[in-house]
């Protein structure tokens, strides 16, 4: 009998391992978001950093938030792109993910500088060029989402 | 003369007590990511939270117990126990997102980290509590959170689509990002159906020393005063729809929820929204350390009342103030209000039957209640919408979490 349970025990124990491998196995999967919502949460603080920028171009917010939103948007931007660079996704090209990403980082860090300079010109510049990256990565979004 | 001056102020405090950190950043969130689609949930949580006030004010005020005193009386110390450790703890999450909350608003203004606001925000908080009366807490920061109805005034600039507007009143199935439409379903349901709110209201009931005499204009504060803030949350879904929604924008921290009312208001939109957050947060700070301290001192038998002089309700002062040293912890360790606020919101959902159950019991008991008892009517949406609540909660928050 004791050999039976013992059996059934070490059944028992092989069973809640591998459903433990299982379930952290899921719970990983899981817990990393697509390529798609990864392009998602970039172009959502891509847009952010161009709303900042419009708004301090019509002095609706003031210079310090609007400088510190553009910064913690560079170093959201900078995670983001970094997380989807360590796997990138294989229906765009990775250089030119990169390239584009690089781009709107610059812009976005250099718009937060001329704030401090109080660079208006440069600063709408900056913005426009900005916008620009913004639909190319709102392109290769776009292919990241269609491609299954 | 005075009843009517009782309805006015009730009706204007409630409009502008309404909106708190919780109801505007899952508003916000809510129409950022799925435009007009989750007003529905607004209009749930705004009618369950009618018929809870107004529940909550007449037990009140024919029982002449708070709803604390009576779950204690009815049910016995265990059982009350475990209610008071779910609330309080609830509660404590929402007062650290809602002292988050000023020092957020605090950072947006002056630059300074919302960190270093943690203690001097609490300072003034609890000096409020400690120098002020009811009726100063009751009405003082509800009547500056009246800046709250630029947001109304912001969605109308917008001219949103009223036809898809309505639409969105009805629930509906999201196309895609399914567990994060119905996590927000939940934490928007939470915002709305706050449980503090009623032990605040209940406990106001007894301060105000209001009777049988009272239950029409309860009824009038409570229908009219929440439909109004009720329409408060959707105006800011509206806004969140009409500008954030275009452009891709996903609510994520402070920052960008800052910009809501720049494009409709552009001169006075960042000012207005910074103030309104303030002054929500505050008022909504003061009644929840309120409620907290309320929950201990009338569940153990302590001396309570917020026009009591400290030294006369000693215990209950040391409550609040207690409470309110450690919500400024999280915050001086920088833990994101937002993240706190968006949580708790969904453990509230969760965490309803707990404080509804036992609190429909106590309506439809005659012994506390006589002729004043439930109709079937009022038993039934809120058993019905706290379920629906629940039901929603446990299956979204692991949904949630797993998907990070």
């Amino acid at each position: 009998m004791n050999r039976v349970l013992g059996i059934g025990h070490n059944v028992n124990q092989v069973s809640v391992k591998r459903l433990l491998v299982i379930s952290v196995a899921l719970v990983a999967a899981c817990k990393f978001p697509t390529p798609a919502e990864q392009m998602d949460s970039l172009q959502s603080w891509l847009a952010t950093a161009g709303m900042v920028g419009d708004a301090w171009l019509r002095h609706t917010t003031p210079d310090k938030y609007s400088r510190q939103t553009l910064e913690l948007s560079h170093e959201t931007l900078l995670q983001l792109s970094s997380d989807l660079l360590r796997s990138p996704p294989h229906s765009v090209d990775s250089a030119t993910l990169d390239d584009v990403l690089t781009r709107s980082r610059e812009h976005v860090a250099r718009m937060a500088r001329l704030i401090e300079a109080k660079d208006a010109p440069d600063f709408a510049r900056q913005l426009d060029s900005l916008r620009v990256d913004e639909k190319v990565v709102k392109r290769l979004s776009d292919r990241i989402r269609s491609t299954p | 003369m005075k009843k009517m001056l009782y309805i006015t102020l009730g009706i204007i405090t409630s409009v502008g007590g309404f909106l708190e950190i919780g109801s505007v950043t899952t508003a916000a969130q809510g129409g950022a990511a799925f435009g007009y689609q989750l007003l529905w949930a607004i209009l749930l949580g705004t009618i369950c939270l009618i018929f809870l006030v107004e529940m909550s004010g007449r037990l009140s005020a024919v029982s002449k117990h708070t709803i604390v005193e009576a779950t204690r009386e009815r049910f016995g110390f265990p059982f009350f126990f475990i209610v008071l450790v779910g609330m309080v703890l609830i509660s404590f999450l929402v007062l650290v997102a809602e002292l988050g909350g000023i020092g957020l608003s605090l950072q947006i203004l002056t630059g300074i980290g919302f960190p270093w606001w943690a203690i001097p925000v609490s300072f003034v908080v609890w000096l409020l509590m400690w120098k002020g009366t009811f009726t100063l807490i009751e009405n003082g920061a509800s009547l500056l959170g009246l800046v709250t109805l630029s947001f109304v005034v912001a969605a109308v600039r917008l001219h949103p689509d009223w036809g898809n507007t309505a639409h969105g009143l009805l629930p509906s199935f999201p196309g895609d990002q399914k567990a994060r439409y119905w996590f927000l379903a939940v934490s928007i349901l939470g915002a709305s159906i706050s449980p503090y709110l009623m032990y605040f209201y209940s406990s106001g009931v007894i301060e105000d020393d209001w009777d049988e005499s009272y239950i029409p204009i309860n009824r009038f504060i409570s229908t009219f005063g929440m439909s109004l803030g009720g329409f408060l949350s959707m105006a800011v879904l509206v806004v969140a729809a009409l500008v954030f929604q275009p452009k891709g924008i996903n609510i994520e921290k402070f920052e960008q929820a800052s910009l809501l009312m720049t494009t409709a208001l552009p001169k006075w939109g960042f000012f207005l929204f910074a103030m309104s957050m303030l002054f929500a947060c505050l008022g909504a700070a003061l009644e929840i350390s309120l409620a907290i301290a309320y929950f201990f001192a009338q569940g153990f038998g302590w001396n309570w009342s917020e026009d009591l002089a400290p030294s006369r309700d000693a215990r209950f002062s040391f409550t609040y103030t207690i409470i309110i040293m450690f919500a400024a912890v999280p915050l001086l360790f920088g833990v994101d209000p937002i993240r706190v606020t968006i949580m708790s919101m969904a453990l509230t959902s969760a965490t309803l039957p707990l404080a509804i159950v036992p609190f429909l019991f106590l309506m439809n008991d005659p012994i506390y209640l006589g002729e004043h008892r439930n109709g079937w009517v009022s038993n039934t949406v809120v058993a019905i919408i706290v379920l629906i609540s629940f039901v929603l909660a446990v299956i979204s928050i692991p949904l949630e979490i797993i998907g990070g």
